[in-house]
């Protein structure tokens, strides 16, 4: 009985390869100047869902970024630099169809550079910004992505080891094992890991509810985060633009943009006009038409720019 | 706790350790472990309707004795009566009472009275009532027709009562089969453990990939069934149909593979009722231990088929609606249960009703004759329109339902609410039916080739499949637990 356990697994892992059912992982590291990135020049694809609903090519180019095109930024030439997290990354997408690549679509004579990288918040972004300080300062419009929820957690930079951790032999080695991860993206595990966060919040139970903060005090601590991190690390708000979701964003939050000077694209208005799903099935990421319209307030905003 | 949790496939296996290799030689320790175990199976859900299983067991049991104790036919009945009237009151109690307050109340309101809604229960349906509830009737009913000595050993009876792989959603065991096995020495058998093991794989397979992937459709289906042509009305209730057997025969499968790795057998529930060549054959094929129960405590005391047509039509239409009734406290399955007698009655009156008690289709041959295939396509579209009732939440969503598949004969491209390729479903669909179409002939043993090739593909083809229809996003809870 064992022995068909065994063998079965075995066919299983061999008709996952070979229909590709499940993705695969770039190796990601973290650089000399302390900036965490994918591992150059990779290839691989990304599978989303079950049956693979979502099928797409990834290509890290030489800067450790998922994109069909080299960063070379030029002072003749004008650049746009998309930084953000998975949304930008893009890993949902065929790279040759990427939001950059839609934006250049539209305006001629324009490198889009997308520093896309799962899990960047501003602290990822401004950090990484200021590294590469040489290299964006030939960038003429540099776009970030901001979630206020979850990208202003922290006031400064410092490596993220929860997702580091994702480098370890343990997880390589598992990794190695295609069943295990198609077993786990379609959420097979997702009961056991409930059961354990159970069992250990029960706990934390006490520790939580006095960690708990209201609201208003979460926007505040926010807003002292954004201020701290735009302090650390500079931001140029000549060539710097904030793209959010202005109805999911707090007014206070705007509010202070506003009056402050930061500018920022609101792209609500757009992806709730639409009448087609912008979003994938699987995720909350934006699938195709999503990224032709976020290309869209891209390129028309740059538009506006150049001829002024 | 379900059979499809994380919680079970921890508790099954340390139940089975403790069971055959601690207890191995003590049936009494066995009957307290099982006892114990399936306490703690329940009361996972809500451990204050143990309570009720609890009490259902204590009346039974101290029924059964009392019985026993008398010649007297009078004192006799009348202890029987204590035990119909306890569990019929904690089924009225719990399922039915608001439904008939609820009823009282619209009926007044027919004639112009408004009455308020002040003397309803709120009280939440305790998982599988109706399933223990009959089951300890059947024991007091079996020991009053003197099918059944009563026992004195109340902690195996308790065990009896409670045994958990078939406790919330049956199959319903008579006293006289089940109990039998709980007072006898049961040793460990390899064989039965693996046959075990198979159907609890094929009910596995039958819940999360032919159930679970096809409800998300259904559920949208019925959901919007007022903006929706013919054609996906038709799709959804077809669907509905291979889902609820997906779901139920599915857990069927689970509690007899289950209850086969404690040297229990248990009787089969489910007999490819999709390939019956009418509805009488149907029935016998459905809900077996369902249909046993009532043909043995209500059809046949009744009188059954001896008396006049009159008579026996009399009680085809009692058993039907009674069945329907016990689905739950709604206008749907009374509906629903009238329908299939109504279905049935010309059956009966042709004579056709046990033609094919002892056969199943294409008995002697690979393939079936044209009028097999067309008696098989006939019911399952009969059954399948019933279950327009079954399946909505009111009466008049029901009607709504079958107005708009009348009125509205046009094709439309379904498409599936979460995005998936639709034909990735009627493929499955095809294919499950072929598939049982090969094994007809043993419901209890799906894996039956006797290439060990074959059986490993099987296997694989399986375990696949689950993997490649496995939604973690889907409700996995049992159709059958609101019943």
């Amino acid at each position: 009985m064992l022995l068909y356990a065994v063998l079965i697994a075995l066919c299983l892992e061999v008709v996952i390869r070979l229909l590709h059912l499940t993705k695969d992982y770039p190796v990601r590291y973290v650089d000399e100047f302390g900036v965490e990135k994918w591992v150059p020049n990779q290839r691989g694809f990304a599978v989303t869902g079950i049956r693979r609903q979502h099928f797409s090519e990834y290509h890290i180019n030489n800067s450790g970024y998922n994109s069909y095109r080299e960063f070379h930024p030029t002072p003749d030439q004008v650049e746009i630099a998309l930084v953000g997290d998975s949304f930008i990354e893009g890993f949902h997408q065929q790279y040759t169809n990427s939001i950059g690549k839609k934006i250049e679509q539209r305006l001629k004579d324009v490198e889009v550079y997308e520093y896309g990288y799962a899990g960047y918040d501003f602290a990822d972004q401004l950090h990484m910004i200021n590294t590469y300080k040489e290299t964006f300062d030939l960038v003429d419009y540099v776009v970030l992505g901001l979630k206020f929820e979850n990208d202003l957690t922290r006031s400064s930079y410092t490596v993220v080891q929860d997702r580091m951790k994702l480098e370890t032999p343990l997880y390589k080695t598992l990794r190695q094992s295609k069943l295990l991860v198609y077993l786990q993206n379609v959420g097979t595990f997702d009961a056991a890991k409930s059961l354990l966060s159970k069992i250990t919040s029960v706990n934390n139970n006490n520790k939580a509810i006095s960690k708990r903060s209201s609201e208003t005090e979460l926007q505040d601590q926010y807003i002292i985060n954004f201020k701290r991190l735009v302090h650390t690390y500079g931001y140029d708000k000549q060539r710097f633009t904030l793209l959010l979701d202005a109805a999911q964003t707090p007014p206070i939050f705007l509010k202070y943009l506003e009056d402050n000077g930061f500018r920022y694209l609101d792209f609500s208005e757009p992806l709730q006009a639409s009448k087609t799903p912008t979003n994938l099935i699987y995720d909350m990421h934006w699938n195709n038409h999503g990224r032709t319209l976020i290309a869209e307030l891209v390129a028309d905003f740059v538009a506006e720019n150049i001829e002024k | 706790m379900v059979f499809n949790s994380l919680e079970f496939f921890i508790f099954l296996p340390v139940v089975f350790i403790l069971y055959w290799f601690v207890f191995k030689n003590h049936l009494k320790a066995q009957n307290v472990l099982l006892l114990i175990a399936s306490y703690v199976f329940y009361g996972m859900w809500d451990w204050r309707f143990l309570s009720l299983i609890l009490l259902s067991t204590c009346v039974d049991y101290g029924v059964g004795l009392k019985i026993d104790a008398t010649t007297v036919a009078k004192q006799r009945k009348r202890w029987l009566w204590v035990s119909v009237i306890f569990n019929i009151g904690l089924l009225g109690c719990f399922k039915y009472y608001n439904f008939f307050v609820d009823s009282w109340i619209d009926m007044f309101s027919v004639f112009g009275y408004e009455l308020k809604s002040t003397w309803m229960l709120h009280v939440v349906l305790p998982v599988g009532i109706s399933f223990y509830t009959f089951q300890t009737m059947s024991y007091s009913f079996d020991v009053y027709y003197k099918k059944l000595k009563p026992t004195s050993d109340f902690l195996s009876f308790a065990a009896f009562v409670s045994f958990f792989p078939q406790l919330v959603a049956g199959p319903i065991e008579r006293a006289s089969n089940l109990m039998s096995q709980i007072f006898n020495k049961r040793t460990f058998n390899y064989n039965q453990m693996v046959s075990g093991l198979k159907l609890i794989l094929w009910g596995l397979f039958k819940k999360i990939v032919i159930a679970d992937a096809i409800g998300p459709i259904v559920d949208d289906i019925f959901a919007n069934y007022n903006s929706h042509s013919a054609s996906t009305l038709i799709l959804g209730v077809t669907l509905f149909s291979f889902q609820v057997y997906g779901d139920f025969s599915g857990y069927s499968d689970i509690a007899i593979g289950t209850s086969k790795l404690f040297g229990i057998e248990l009787m089969s529930n489910f007999k490819f009722p999709n390939f019956s060549r009418n509805v009488a054959e149907y029935w016998q094929r459905w809900h077996i231990s369902l249909s046993t129960w009532f043909r043995h405590y209500i059809y046949i005391p009744l009188g059954g088929s001896r008396g006049s047509t009159l008579k026996s039509i009399r009680n085809i239409c009692i058993i039907f609606l009674v069945s329907g009734f016990w689905h739950g406290a709604n206008w749907t399955f009374i509906f629903w249960g009238g329908f299939h007698a109504l279905a049935f009655i010309p059956v009966f009156l042709l004579g056709r009703n046990a033609v094919y008690k002892d056969t199943v289709i294409a008995q002697n041959s690979i393939f079936p004759s044209f009028t097999e295939l067309g008696q098989v396509l006939l019911t399952f579209v009969i059954v399948t329109f019933s279950r327009i009732f079954f399946r909505s939440a009111s009466i008049t969503e029901a009607f709504g339902f079958i107005h708009r598949l009348c009125t509205n004969f046009t094709y439309e491209t379904y498409l599936h609410p979460l995005g998936y390729r639709m034909m990735d479903y009627y493929i499955l669909i095809i294919l499950f039916v072929v598939y049982e179409y090969i094994i007809r002939k043993d419901e209890r043993s799906p894996f039956l080739f006797t290439s060990k090739v074959v059986r490993f593909i099987m296997y694989t083809i399986v375990v696949l499949a689950m993997l490649l229809f496995y939604d973690s996003n889907v409700d996995r809870s049992f159709i059958y637990f609101q019943f």
